[in-house]
């Protein structure tokens, strides 16, 4: 609901600049799992966890191992949806939808 | 006045039980008993890394080897913060023995036979701990801090167990 409202804003006129938006990574979850952005921002991994994470899009993305306490940071330009994945632990899931 | 000496005789009856019941184990126990859980499934993960016949299953050990090693460093991080000496108790006991005995059972096998005793024996001891932490460490921890860690480390277990569940399948096919 309030990425909903977020992405409404975004999408008003003059409110176009480049925006950064986290995803959390904790409790072996990518939260939120799926997160709107508009082409040109930037996405930030954070890892929460005590053990290390990816987040993985083959062929799109790769941040590789993040520690705990660390994070990665991807900027979006292609649109469409991209899912991705923890390459160490399969049942962490997300996706990036990159709007214009 | 009735109701007072009712909840007397019943909160006397409780102190009773509680005196014959065993007794949880203590924090320095409970930090030596997730220092222990860790080491075990690194012990394992190790050998699964260069005996397993599949690359599913070497992942998998390598994992188990990345991960609990993360969690006991944090694990190592708060007993030093804290200042708790890791206690060495009967559950940290038969958690060492339990580890040594299928690390000797696993050194007699090879192949799929060894692939399928590992996977299924990491189904088994992340449920295990699981349970030990819902029943035993997080009811009994008595640090919030070491509380918290034991509760931060329960989704990685569950991961694990998922992870090993979904192995045990493939390898059933
Ligand atoms: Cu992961």
């Amino acid at each position: 609901m309030r990425a909903g409202w977020l992405a409404a804003l975004l999408a008003l006129p003059g409110l176009a600049a480049a925006a950064t938006h986290i995803v959390t990574i904790e409790g072996m979850q990518f939260q939120p799992a799926v997160r709107t952005v508009k082409s040109g921002d930037t996405v930030v991994w954070r890892n929460k966890d005590l053990v290390p994470h990816t987040a993985t899009a083959a062929g799109k993305f790769d941040s590789k191992s993040m520690a705990p306490g660390g994070q990665w940071s991807w900027t979006a330009k292609a649109k469409g949806r991209q899912d991705y994945a923890c390459t160490f632990h399969p049942t962490m899931k997300g996706s990036i939808v990159v709007r214009d | 006045m009735r109701t007072h000496v009712f909840l007397a005789g019943l909160l006397a009856g409780s102190a009773v039980l509680a005196v014959h019941a065993q007794p949880g184990p203590t924090d320095p126990q409970i930090a030596h008993i997730v220092v222990t859980a860790n080491q075990v499934d690194i012990d394992a993960g190790k050998v699964a890394e260069k005996k397993g016949s599949t690359k599913d299953v070497r992942a998998f050990g390598k994992q188990m080897v990345t991960d609990h090693t993360a969690v006991n460093k944090s694990a190592a991080a708060l007993v030093q913060k804290l200042h708790v000496k890791p206690e060495p108790n009967d559950t940290s006991a038969s958690l060492k023995k339990g580890g040594e005995e299928n690390l000797a059972a696993l050194s007699r096998l090879k192949g799929k036979e060894f692939d399928q005793a590992y996977v299924d024996h990491e189904v088994a001891y992340h449920q295990a701990v699981i349970d030990a932490v819902d029943k035993t460490l997080v009811p009994n921890a008595r640090n919030e801090e070491l509380k918290a860690l034991i509760v931060k480390v329960r989704p990685a277990l569950v991961e694990h167990l998922e992870h090993a569940k979904h192995l045990q399948a493939e390898l059933g096919k």
